[in-house]
Order: structure tokens, then C-alpha cells, then sequence
């Protein structure tokens, strides 16, 4: 079952669902929306190798936005953070994005149920796109799980800002 | 509703949830891990009806996908079940390093059991290692009550590409 904006908005102030900032108004009718933080990670390595750490540039965006280029890859983060100890949220664009040619997952809309922090978005423009911080750029739903909760203890806890693939470290063996 | 992953390993125990191999640490809260399979095809040339792929053994040492470029996989597990529904991603952790597992058609039928076609496409230049964790699978509760999967990629476990010209060719 997905919750409705209202049950999102009451499960809120239970404390069931993390969302910082929250504000009542960008609850939809099944979704809460979310915005663009304004930090980017761009990867360095020409090749990107899963056994190895990625090289990356962090950088910060200004008012003036910036454009991704059509093709180019790069990892941004919503600006809440959010998660929740009860319910399976999952992320999806907002469909104006979608529209203008921009993913903002490329395959991993699942957030396992304990997580809490900025999502990385990870961003893929089919068309050439502007990108501001602060603007609607996705949103995120909330399922009701069934059977026994083990909370997520992983290696993207808590993250503050993009985090860039950490995959190298459970590879290496 | 979603199963959790202690409630994943219980059906897994039942019988109503098929992976194979299982491996108990490769749950997650709310999915599985599935691995890579070593089969891989790659899109060669469109013939004017349909995409040619050729069919390439995944080394050991890994295998370089060009960006840009769509290839076939497959899941090293069976995987399926007839009382859920599967819905079938990659893992962030590659999804951070632009790779897209599963373009758009993440949702399995249930009833189906097989090893799972993957569709690739790299953002980024990136390596692939068979056996490497690449994806996770969820399961869903049922509304209603269930057919069984009646079409006609159910039954292939070798990466395959689409038939939809079959249909249409008619």
C-alpha cells in the first residue's frame, strides 16, 4: 500500500516519517516533493572501474544554475533529508523534469526502510538541461512493509550532501 | 506491501519465494541482492526490422562497457515466485556510476521463474566483473486474485532480446 499525502503529513508529526525541512504544502495527493541541494559530484576517471575508488569533483552550484550537457552523468542530492523507521520510501522524478529529457535515478528508487539523510539523485540528461538549486526535482512516496523490520545500517547512513559510489570498498576482496 | 527482508528469507524457506543460489547475507532491509550472470550480448547493427545482438562470455577480469551502448544481461540467480510480485532494480551503488540495470520495464510477473534478462546501458565507461552483485529484487503482496504469466519471455534464462517484432511482423 502507498500512503496518501495526508497519511504523510499525519505520519510526519508521529515522527514515522523524517523530512527536514518539511512544509505541509509540498505533500501531493501520494508523494512529498522534493528539491535540488545545490552540491554536484562530477567523476574524473576516464574509466570507471567498480574494484577501484572513483576519482570526483565536488562542486557547488551558484543561483545561475548549471547545465548538464545532453549524455552527461553527474550525481546531485535533495535538498531535505529525509527516511523513515516505518515505511519504504521510494524516489521518482517529477514528471516536468522527466519531461525536459532528465532522469534523476538511473535505476535504484528503492530507499531501504532506516536510512535517513540527502538522497543522491543521480542525474542523466537525454536532452541539454538547466538545473537551479531549489527547484522541484523529484519526489518521494512511502509503502507500508510486511513482515519484521531490520533497519538499514549501510554504508550510505546519514550521508550529508551527493555521496559518490562506494562500491569499491565491499568489491575488493 | 512490500516485503521486508527478514519476511523475504521466510518465503524463501516456504517455497514461496525462489532464489537460487540463496545466500542469506545478500538481503536487505526490503530486497535481495542478485549477482551477474556471465552471458552478455551487445547490440551490433539494426538489419531495418530488428537489433542484431552478439553474445560475449564476461571474463573473469571484467568487461569494459562502452558508454552510451545497450547491452543484455542476465541474473547468475533463478529468481521468481508464484505468490508475489517481483519487481526487479540495480543497486545504487552502481547507479551512482551511471550504470542503468533495467531501462524501464523493472515489474515481474508472477508465476515467472527464470534467470532474468538485464538491460545495460552505462552513462559512464565502466567495467563489469561476472558474479559481481549488480542489482535487488523486491516482492510484493498481491490485490486480487492470480493468473498465471501466460507470455512468452518467462521461459528464457540466457539473456534475450526482444521478440516484439514477432507481433508485429503480422
Amino acid at each position: 500500500m502507498i500512503l496518501t499525502g495526508t497519511e504523510i503529513i499525519r505520519n510526519f508529526h508521529l515522527g514515522k516519517i523524517k523530512i527536514d525541512p518539511f512544509n505541509e504544502s509540498r505533500a501531493t495527493t501520494n508523494s512529498y516533493d522534493l528539491k535540488l541541494g545545490n552540491r554536484f559530484i562530477i567523476y574524473k576517471s576516464k574509466i570507471i572501474d567498480p574494484k577501484q575508488k572513483p576519482e570526483y569533483e565536488l562542486i557547488k552550484a551558484s543561483r545561475r544554475g548549471i547545465l548538464l550537457n545532453k549524455g552527461q552523468f553527474i550525481l546531485g542530492e535533495t535538498k531535505e533529508k529525509l527516511g523513515s523507521d516505518h515505511f519504504v520510501p521510494i524516489v521518482h522524478a517529477k514528471s516536468g523534469v522527466a519531461r525536459m529529457g532528465l532522469f534523476v535515478h538511473v535505476t535504484a528508487d528503492i530507499i531501504d526502510i532506516g536510512s535517513y539523510g540527502n538522497s543522491t539523485l543521480q542525474l542523466y540528461a537525454t536532452l541539454p538541461v538547466k538545473l537551479y538549486p531549489d527547484m522541484d526535482i523529484a519526489q518521494v512516496s512511502f509503502w507500508v512493509p510486511k513482515g519484521k523490520i531490520t533497519l538499514y545500517e549501510g554504508k550510505y547512513q546519514h550521508s550529508d550532501g551527493p555521496q559518490a559510489s562506494k562500491i569499491w570498498m565491499s568489491m575488493k576482496k | 506491501m512490500i516485503l521486508t527482508g527478514s519476511e523475504i528469507y521466510k518465503e524463501v524457506m516456504k517455497g514461496n519465494i525462489y532464489l537460487e543460489p540463496f545466500s542469506r547475507d545478500q538481503l536487505n532491509p526490503n530486497t535481495y541482492n542478485y549477482r551477474l550472470g556471465e552471458t552478455l550480448k551487445k547490440f551490433t547493427y539494426f538489419d531495418g526490422e530488428k537489433s542484431i545482438f552478439s553474445t560475449i562470455k564476461i571474463p573473469n577480469n571484467g568487461y569494459l562497457l562502452s558508454s552510451g551502448q545497450m547491452y543484455l544481461g542476465q541474473t547468475m540467480e533463478i529468481i521468481g515466485s508464484k505468490k508475489y510480485t517481483t519487481s526487479l532494480i540495480g543497486k545504487s551503488s552502481l547507479g551512482r556510476l551511471g550504470l542503468f540495470l533495467q531501462l524501464s520495464a523493472n515489474l515481474g510477473h508472477t508465476g515467472i521463474k527464470h534467470q532474468w534478462t538485464l538491460e545495460l546501458y552505462a552513462a559512464l565507461p565502466i567495467i563489469i566483473y561476472p558474479k559481481m552483485i549488480i542489482g535487488q529484487v523486491s516482492f510484493w503482496t498481491n490485490y486480487g486474485d492470480v493468473s498465471p504469466y501466460s507470455g512468452e519471455y518467462g521461459k528464457f534464462s540466457i539473456p534475450q532480446e526482444s521478440i516484439l517484432f514477432n507481433h508485429n511482423a503480422l
